[in-house]
């Protein structure tokens, strides 16, 4: 450390305190012990500090410090409002370094969700979404026709059968009798 | 602040305008579909026994919706077609089934199906499908049970 007086000057403090390393302790101590100006500069931090540590001690027992700390507890254990927390969660992806990288973001996801139903029909979002078929006409040629669409299993049926009535006339048995489901 | 920001800017936007080009050109080197691979399974349902077919097993939950407690693959048959060109398949019982894939639209197969016993036509109709799935025609008897037909389509 170079020990001119600037330095020294600006170090007392800190030197005071016990804040510096054990060498550069020595070196401000050396200092100050041959140089009466920096050696007043201590004297006259020293008596500031011992002045206000009389007034620290003088005050500080009419200070309440009870009602600040449990301000400060109760403010630390206090429940914020969740839209507060939810912004406090999202406000870095509102960065505007970040926000510049959403267009991008947004482009890929959008690719990706075009990508999924063009290479993987299966994957649909709504009414598509599923096994069902679409029956867009139906002809059983004097036969019945009834048609299933079962949710779950996202299966359609189109089942063909004779009416009992018809059943008794005709002369083979071309179709089942009437639909099993 | 404002500098980082219009770099970044820029480059964020020129990422885009790559990604946008790339998937243009994917899509650009795509091929037209050509035709499709029609698949029919020709099943026998009937009550006369508890026995479920175990190539059947994929379709085993699409089957519980018929009530019937047997289940057994007769036959199973793939032919590919072109657009709007005839398949036909034979149907145990003299019958016979015609598919022809018509279009291919927001992922889904229109086929136009005719079933037919002889020459006497049973059924006609048209059903959009959901490419790679599949539909059940059912109703024909035979042997003491009736015939379900698992219709199913892949664009090729």
């Amino acid at each position: 450390m170079k020990t001119n007086c600037e330095t020294v000057k600006n170090s007392l403090g800190a030197w005071l305190d016990g804040e510096l390393g054990h060498a550069d302790a020595e070196e401000i101590r050396r200092h100050v012990e041959g140089c009466p100006a920096c050696s007043g500069e201590r004297r006259r931090l020293e008596r500031v500090q011992v002045a206000l540590r009389g007034v620290l001690e003088t005050e500080s027992s009419r200070v309440a410090f009870e009602p600040f700390w449990d301000g400060v507890r109760r403010r630390i254990s206090e429940e914020r409002p969740r839209q507060a927390r939810l912004w406090e969660w999202a406000r870095p992806a509102f960065y505007p370094q970040r926000l510049a990288w959403a267009v991008p973001v947004a482009i890929v996801f959008l690719l990706a969700i075009f990508s999924l139903v063009q290479y993987a029909p299966g994957w649909r979002w709504g009414v598509n979404r599923g096994n069902v078929a679409a029956v867009d006409s139906i002809d059983g040629h004097g036969f019945n026709v009834a048609v299933l669409r079962e949710s779950k299993t996202k299966t359609t049926v189109i089942w063909l059968f004779e009416s009992q009535e018809e059943d008794d006339e005709a002369s083979g048995e071309p179709t089942a009798k009437e639909p099993s489901f | 602040m404002m500098k980082l920001l219009e770099s970044r800017l820029r480059r964020s936007l020129l990422f885009s305008l790559f990604l946008l080009l790339l998937s243009v050109s994917a899509h650009a080197g795509e091929k037209a579909p050509q035709g499709v691979q029609l698949s029919i399974g020709t099943i026998l349902a009937s009550n006369e026994s508890d026995d479920f077919d175990a190539k059947l097993s994929k379709m085993k939950k699409q089957l519980e919706v018929i009530k019937y407690s047997s289940y057994r693959l007769v036959k199973e048959e793939s032919q590919k077609v072109p657009w709007n060109g005839n398949a036909l398949f034979e149907i145990p019982g003299g019958r016979t089934l015609a598919v022809m894939p018509q279009e291919y639209r927001n992922s889904r197969v229109s086929l136009k199906v005719r079933l037919q016993e002889g020459e006497k036509p049973l059924l006609d109709t048209t059903v959009r499908i959901r490419n790679r799935g599949n539909f059940l025609l059912g109703g024909p008897a035979h042997e003491g049970g009736v015939l379900i037909l698992s219709i199913s389509a892949t664009v090729q």
